[in-house]
């Protein structure tokens, strides 16, 4: 919890690097997303209480806790995608780059672009494999017809699923598996060049051999994106994720790096948690 | 601490406690037995220690294959994974102060001299007095998960290092004043030098429970005692 003591203070005008004080992980990060004091209220419930933690460059982040902990909910804050619903309000500070996501004037559509975002169950588009693709990418930019081709190409490759699809582009992204469907919708998010990937749950509804896929894929895509990860899943937290963080009843209970959240944790509700002796 | 929500959790893990429990009682009673036969140069009770310490091997494979299940079945976290490491690293540490019982108990057959042994014996029995001591507590410390006990050991081994430095000027005192006793020296040297390994396997254990419980490691240096590497005595003529 030190660590995230130490980061409230830097300012919000300017990238804020950070030292994050952990035994074996001892250089300068930077905090692609920085969430500050963050409350959330679905109506007159509040969800999340105080809410400080980081999100680390090009570092996979996962969040963990029972449910209705508001891990969700904080996934669900970090692209503004509460916003459609109405009665839900968020109160504090996210940072993205210095940058305040939370501001009235926040252009939407351009912050889902940077902050991409895979949910639980796989949401392909019922159109065919190459448009789940290129649909996206047409919103925001002007291609020509090769650049398209190459951009679909390449994040088909991205989300290691190109050699799977690459015979039937124009099939239904619907006739996929359900751990290609959930590929395709990485790939999707990949296509826009994002800065930042959420991603809710993505293997909870996938066999082994795809939730191996998808685990190996989040450990390639890391090099190039700041990624978040929602999992119950605990050992993969411990296996895809670089830092961890647990939430209980709204709240951050602790932040550190994977590595010793899940060998020695400091709060005894993480541990209890973590070993499987909680309720 | 609490239960686990699944409660064959918490068998297996009292499993493997009770099983290194059981471990620890034989091999502190092999310790007294291979001393016993030393003392009284008893072969019939040698060769049963020597034949005991298979026991104390297949219980090792046990408990391993207790922890690598427990491994593989409950992907054990934190506290848990950490006791089951600790379960395998003390049943090594267990076995290893076996074989050395073993191999005291090995020499009592060929330990053949004039020397009057009795002198020289209470040494070794002071020495052996203090490891047993420090092995009871030891195991006390990690039933109980009792980290102050266990530094307690960790700081004991010093004096087991000064008995044996003593033993060592002694036993070489003796090897000069008349060649012929320098076999038998030479092997209670080796016995005095297994039960200070034995002392040191303790304090592993004690270094083990500490991790177990805390979650990171005592520091590298532990105050030591043995100077037998740098001894020597000049010779007088």
């Amino acid at each position: 919890m030190n660590s995230i003591a130490g980061i409230t203070n830097t300012t919000p005008s300017a990238v804020p690097t950070v030292v994050h004080r952990s035994t074996d992980m001892d250089h300068k990060l930077v905090a692609k997303v920085l969430v500050r004091n963050l409350n959330f209220y679905y109506g007159d419930n509040r969800a999340l209480k105080s809410v400080n933690v980081p999100l680390y460059d090009r570092k996979v982040t996962a969040f963990i806790g029972p449910s209705g902990c508001g891990k969700s909910t904080l996934l669900r804050i970090l692209n503004r995608i509460y916003s459609l619903y109405p009665h839900q309000r968020a109160e504090g500070e996210v940072l993205l780059d210095g940058s305040n996501i939370l501001d009235p004037g926040e252009d939407l559509n351009l912050l889902r672009a940077r902050i991409g975002m895979v949910f639980q169950k796989p949401t392909p588009f019922p159109m065919s494999i190459y448009e789940n693709i290129a649909f996206g990418v047409r919103l925001f930019e002007k291609l020509g017809r090769a650049e398209i081709d190459e951009r679909v190409q390449s994040a088909l490759r991205r989300a290691a699923i190109w050699d799977e699809v690459k015979d039937k582009l124009q099939a239904n992204g619907l006739s996929l598996s359900g751990g290609q469907q959930q590929r395709l919708c990485i790939a999707r998010t990949v296509a826009l060049r994002p800065e930042v990937i959420l991603l809710d749950e993505p293997c909870s509804a996938l066999d082994p051999i795809s939730t191996a896929k998808i685990e190996e894929l989040i450990d390639e895509l890391k090099d190039d994106y700041t990624i978040a990860i929602v999992t119950h899943n605990m050992q993969q937290a411990a296996r895809v994720s670089d830092y961890t963080a647990f939430m209980y009843l709204g709240e951050l209970v602790e932040f550190d790096t994977t590595s010793k959240m899940f060998t020695s944790p400091g709060d005894r509700r993480t541990q209890d948690y973590i070993t499987g002796r909680f309720g | 601490m609490t239960e686990h929500t699944i409660k064959a959790f918490d068998a297996d893990l009292q499993e493997l406690a009770r099983m290194i429990a059981e471990m620890g009682g034989l091999a502190e009673r092999q310790i007294g037995d291979a001393l016993d036969a030393l003392n009284r140069r008893d072969a019939v009770l040698a060769k049963s220690v020597i034949l005991a310490d298979t026991r104390i091997d297949s219980l090792q494979h046990q408990i391993e294959e207790k922890a690598i299940l427990t491994i593989a079945r409950r992907q054990p976290m934190a506290v848990d994974l950490r006791d089951v490491v600790g379960a395998l690293r003390v049943s090594n540490d267990l076995e290893r102060i076996g074989d050395l019982a073993k191999n005291i108990a090995k020499r009592v057959e060929v330990m053949d001299s004039e020397l009057d042994l009795q002198k020289v014996m209470r040494g070794v029995e002071h020495m052996t007095e203090l490891v047993l001591t420090q092995i009871k507590e030891v195991l006390d410390a990690y039933a109980r998960r009792d980290v102050d006990k266990a530094i307690q050991v960790w700081l004991g081994d010093e004096e087991v290092d000064a008995v044996n430095n003593s033993l060592f000027r002694e036993l070489l005192t003796y090897m000069m004043e008349d060649p012929r006793n320098i076999s038998l020296c030479i092997h209670l040297l080796f016995c005095a030098k297994n039960i200070e390994r034995m002392g040191d396997h303790a304090t592993n254990i004690a270094e083990t429970i500490h991790y177990m419980v805390k979650g990171y490691a005592l520091p590298d240096e532990r105050p030591k005692g043995d100077l037998t590497s740098t001894t020597s005595i000049p010779y007088r003529n």
